[in-house]
């Protein structure tokens, strides 16, 4: 179990004693987490104060530390230099594909995400039968921005007319940020783990962005996010608060079926990177995505615990 | 039970599903000698270096996620083995630890709680 750690109480300690994080607070220590068991770190109160050896031990292990604005969106991600001991001969291949190449993976990405987007719009009864016929039109590269226009429609329709995705505002937007830096730890953490460099991103490469091969990788499970938080907002729950976060948290061992059987997500990323890591050393974008999740499974997502899940 | 029931999405089953396991490490390290007590601080330190927790004086305990995890800290602890002294590794699973029944200062504790996938400070 990859667990993520999530820092929101200001003025906290963050230290290692041997195999452990320890959180300590003027009181003393709040609790402490086997290092190896740490799937991603997030930080996003104000007043945090680290030993140096927090991102030491956390970078061997390769767990990202994400630190975060206010607002859940993050800002830095503290990035481990060496991830995989062959991680040369990856970077290499990573350097040596070919535009070709990762314009046919980005094709492929983003196919996978307008399918899941269509089958998120359809769990939810709504009109999700168009995204089948834009996937199809999704050429290699995405020229014609069908990731655009699929996503124009999208959020109408699943968040009503009137709602606009908004890095800064609060509400149903910071409930995505937050969904979307667990998300982007987990990927980070693949991505990294597998020697490869998250700045080389095979779409993100022409923004601005620093983690950008996460970023293009996790576009294929951003839907399951916003399902989540579809399903939050049907139990009432429109704010981050620490219930939210338990639910948007467990998307990492969201179960999805694929080629080897079912497995949780973080497990699914990591075999999605390979197939990357394996598409860049022979050429071919052949990508180890995950089958589409049925309409009931995709209402669970979130679904914790009650009385054993409060914090 | 259908597959559907089968998956570990299934609401309250969430993290059961990955059949969690715990072992305890428990060790009866002989200390008479300086040397024997730096042998059992060693690997008391070891443990505590991949990740056990203490649960008492020379019982340590920590979760896994899986037969194959639960094997692998066997190897590390075989590795590690101080040179005198008996160990024992017990396993159970999620559920039995769930049923841990533990009194202190002749009161009954409250049931220990699993670990969460988030761990929220």
């Amino acid at each position: 179990m990859d667990r993520i750690v999530d820092i929101s109480t200001d003025g906290l300690y963050l230290s290692v004693y041997r195999g452990f994080l320890v959180i300590s607070s003027e009181d003393g220590e709040l609790g402490r987490i086997a290092l190896d068991d740490i799937g991603g770190l997030i930080v996003h109160a104000h007043g945090v104060t680290w030993s140096n050896q927090v991102f030491v031990r956390l970078a061997e292990r390769n767990v990202p530390v994400v630190l975060c604005a206010p607002n859940h969106a993050p800002v830095s991600v503290v990035w481990p230099l060496e991830g995989h001991h062959i991680q040369g001969a990856r970077l290499r291949a990573q350097l040596a594909a070919s535009k070709i190449l990762q314009k046919r993976i980005w094709q492929k990405v983003i196919v996978a995400k307008i399918r899941l987007q269509g089958k998120v719009l359809h769990a939810n009864g709504k009109e999700g039968g168009g995204f089948w016929t834009l996937a199809r039109k999704v050429r290699s590269g995405d020229p014609d921005n069908i990731e655009a226009q699929a996503a124009r429609r999208y959020w109408k329709q699943l968040f009503g007319p009137d709602f606009a995705r908004d890095q800064d505002a609060g509400g149903v937007n910071a409930l995505l940020n937050y969904g979307y830096t667990v998300l982007r730890a987990i990927v980070s953490r693949a991505v990294c783990a597998a020697g490869l460099h998250p700045t080389m991103g095979i779409f993100h490469s022409n923004r601005a962005n620093t983690f950008a091969l996460a970023d293009d990788l996790m576009e294929i499970y951003r839907p399951l996010v916003d399902q989540l938080v579809l399903n939050l907002l049907a139990g009432g729950v429109d704010e981050v608060t620490p219930e939210a976060k338990h639910a948007l948290t467990s998307i990492a061992t969201f179960d999805l079926e694929s080629g080897p059987g079912l497995s949780p997500l973080s497990v699914q990323v990591s075999r999605l990177v390979h197939s990357v890591v394996t598409s860049f050393e022979t050429g071919k974008a052949t990508l180890e995505l995950p089958a589409l999740p049925s309409p009931l499974e995709l209402s669970s997502l979130g679904r914790l615990v009650e009385e054993d899940d409060a914090p | 039970m259908t597959a559907f029931e089968n998956k570990a999405n299934n609401g309250a089953t969430h993290l059961s599903g990955y059949q969690i396991m715990w072992m305890l490490v428990t060790f009866d390290l002989p200390v008479e000698t300086k040397k024997q007590r730096k042998a059992a601080t060693k690997f008391r330190e070891f443990l505590l270096d991949i990740g056990f927790e203490m649960s008492q004086l020379s019982n340590y305990l920590r979760y896994c996620n899986g037969k194959e995890q639960f094997e692998s800290y066997v190897r590390q602890i075989e590795q590690a083995l101080p040179e005198w002294g008996d160990i024992y590794i017990f396993q159970f699973t999620d559920r039995q630890y769930e049923n841990i029944v533990r009194f202190s200062d002749q009161a009954r504790k409250k049931r220990r709680k699993n670990p969460k996938q988030l761990a929220l400070f």
